[in-house]
């Protein structure tokens, strides 16, 4: 009698464990047939705009989940190309991140479609000073004693080595050789060089600030908390950001905060280099959209990326502080679906009609059941040999 | 075979619970051991790695940071939190749920929420931050800074498994001293305290690891000075996964060992 409960206990047991690969398959058919997700990893500077975008994505498309991660540029770029995770959407702040990250593997076109600049924000209940501060002597504030500024991390995120450039910028503009001195190379492990008429700034792994004057985080939305709560007097960020966080700023000038294309020649006279040895040159902050090839759903995708570019998604950029670019400018291997929106890059040769899209198909493993069935296997051979053991 | 068989099923009549229980429970085991031995494998591939990383100073400070920090914060949990265990597993009070509910409130919110929350208090101008200030400490981006986000979200491990020890205390024992004119203080020391060693043990180890586990609300409160997690997350963000494994593997592997010896001693003290 005891004998068989226990078989039939053993009995039970293993046909719900022979289940799972079933399960496991079904599920994985159902999905291929019907897609719904959109996976989207984005910049955090593009949370705001592209939650909007979510919100009226999913009303134009029922059955459609977008599913938004957001991250430091670099980092939202390395979950796809190093820790593996497919995604429809790639949205950085940094356009140029595509190509250099990105090409050829995990992506071959991208879309300019957004613009952005530095401000310099503050609490404008608790910071100091706010009631003197101006476009033309905030680097006096902040060289004050007892004014503490932040910058999120150069090495992680392209708003920090923004920043930095932002101030190096600022000593052509206003004359004054000690700004970026003062601010930066006195209170951080940050070097400069200069090199005829154009500087090089290194950023090392431990940038070991002076915590008491300097915060630095890794990116810059973990910044924007500690604005508002008070901690910190000023920090430079994204206008979209202060915008969207009801936050005051200074208005730097359009010669240092990286807005326009106008002054792409001045911006280009510093460059930083990164911990990881990548060179960044400065240029106006514009953002780029791909998706990647190995996207699960890249035809949802491409539908994301039309409506963000398109003029629905326009508006949602100019009213969060991040002027769209119309029409927005395509490079690579732009797809055709986009061509009617898109300007391609002057200069550049039309695909011929024969290379036709990338590559969408997934790494994905053709038989995830394969895996459990193996473990089962292993685990109740374990089981059998501690058994035998006895 | 057949003999085999009749002496399993013999063995499973005797013993059928446990070895459900052992088949069941290596599920888990091997969930862990799958994944980290996932993790050590890879980076047997690249030892000259895993020694490089070993031998950087800033990676042995941030590892010591974390341990020392996490141990510091344990401490003082303890300090605090075997009172407050002692006293909820003897005590009947009204509003008791309510302390025991207080207390494991950090084991519920999001570690980011926790970060910032302590930010808000121990800034320059917070509500702690700003008295402490004055006296010339500084709490954000320094050592306290670690140590009171580690002990936010890791000292509820300890108190739990502390009242859990001491309510398994039993109370007559206690009445033996005393009846035998021992005061209050010695009994607990020499009667209640030996006995719950155990469980204190293991709370403050639990504690401990947890501590030093602690990423996102160390970072909101202090990411500087640099402590394991971070640079971990740091190195997988600005040079990659190859760069990141390594110092995780040598942190784990440090744990390990910790742990494991932590372990006998806690068996030891039962």
């Amino acid at each position: 009698m005891e004998r068989r409960k226990i078989l039939l206990a053993l009995g039970i047991l293993m046909v719900v464990l022979a289940c799972i690969p079933v399960v496991v398959f079904y599920t994985h058919l159902v999905e291929v047939q019907e897609p719904k997700t959109v996976k989207v990893f984005h910049a955090g500077s593009l949370s705001v705009p592209f939650e909007e975008a979510e919100r009226q994505f999913e009303a134009l498309h029922s059955n459609v989940n977008v599913q938004r991660e957001s991250y430091g540029s670099v980092e939202a770029i390395r979950q796809i190309t190093e820790v593996g995770k497919s995604g429809d959407v790639l949205g950085s702040a940094d356009f140029a991140l595509i190509p250099n990250m990105m090409y050829p593997e995990f992506a071959d076109w991208y879309v300019r479609f957004a613009t952005n600049d530095i401000v310099l924000a503050y609490n404008s209940e608790m910071s100091h000073y706010t009631d003197e501060i101006t476009p033309e002597n905030w680097y006096e504030i902040l060289r004050r004693d007892g004014v503490t500024f932040g910058f999120s991390n150069p090495n992680l995120d392209p708003c920090g080595y923004r920043s930095v450039m932002v101030c190096k910028l600022a000593e052509l503009r206003y004359n004054d050789a000690r700004i970026f001195e003062d601010l930066i190379l006195k209170n951080t492990a940050i070097t400069v060089s200069e090199e005829d008429g154009t500087y090089v700034i290194q950023t090392p792994e431990q940038l070991e600030p002076n915590t008491g004057k300097v915060t630095i985080r890794p990116k810059e939305v973990d910044l924007t908390a500690l604005i508002e709560a008070g901690g910190l007097d000023y920090y430079f960020i994204y206008r979209s950001v202060a915008v969207q966080h009801g936050l005051s700023f200074v208005d730097l000038p359009d010669e240092i905060d990286l807005s326009k294309v106008e002054y792409a020649d001045t911006y280009k006279k510093v460059k930083l280099q990164t911990a990881e040895g990548n060179t960044k040159t400065g240029k106006p902050i514009v953002y780029g959209i791909t998706v990647p090839t190995n996207a699960e759903n890249p035809k949802l995708g491409l539908e994301f990326v039309r409506f963000v570019i398109g003029e629905s998604g326009q508006k949602i950029f100019a009213d969060n502080g991040q002027p769209p670019i119309v029409p927005p400018v395509g490079s690579g291997n732009v797809p055709e679906e986009l061509k009617s929106l898109v300007q391609l890059e002057p200069g550049e040769s039309t695909p011929t009609p024969g290379t036709t899209p990338p590559p969408t198909s997934t790494p994905t493993p053709e038989e995830p059941g394969f895996e459990v069935i193996c473990a089962i296997t292993g685990l109740m051979g374990v089981a059998y040999l501690v058994l035998r053991g006895r | 075979m057949n003999l085999l068989l009749r002496w399993s099923v013999e063995k499973l009549k005797r013993e059928k619970i446990f070895l459900l229980s052992l088949f069941l429970g290596l599920f888990l085991v091997a969930f862990v051991v799958i994944t980290l031995g996932n993790m050590f494998y890879q980076q047997a591939e690249d030892v000259d790695g895993l020694i490089a990383v070993a031998l950087d100073p800033v990676v042995l400070k941030a590892i010591g940071v974390s341990l020392s920090m996490a141990l510091v914060s344990t401490l003082i949990a303890f300090l605090f939190g075997v009172p407050l265990a002692y006293f909820l597993a003897r005590k009947e009070l009204w509003g008791k749920s309510i302390i025991e509910g207080i207390v494991d409130v950090p084991l519920m919110i999001p570690h980011i929420v926790a970060g910032i929350a302590l930010y808000g208090v121990f800034m320059r101008y917070g509500l702690i931050g700003a008295p402490l200030r004055r006296l010339g400490f500084v709490i954000t981006d320094a050592y306290p800074g670690i140590v009171i986000a580690m002990l936010f979200m890791s000292f509820p491990y300890l108190v739990n498994s502390a009242r859990e020890g001491f309510k398994g205390v039993d109370p007559r024992l206690e009445n033996v001293a005393r009846s035998l004119g021992a005061s209050h203080w010695r009994t607990f020391r020499e009667i209640t305290f030996p006995l719950a060693f155990p469980s204190l043990l293991n709370g403050a180890i639990l504690s401990w690891g947890r501590a030093i586990s602690e990423f996102s609300a160390v970072l909101v409160l202090a990411y500087y000075p640099i402590s394991a997690p971070i640079l971990i997350y740091e190195k997988f963000t600005s040079f990659g996964l190859r760069a990141s494994r390594p110092v995780s593997v040598l942190l784990i592997s440090v744990c390990l060992v910790i742990f494991v010896v932590l372990r006998v001693l806690h068996r030891r003290s039962k």
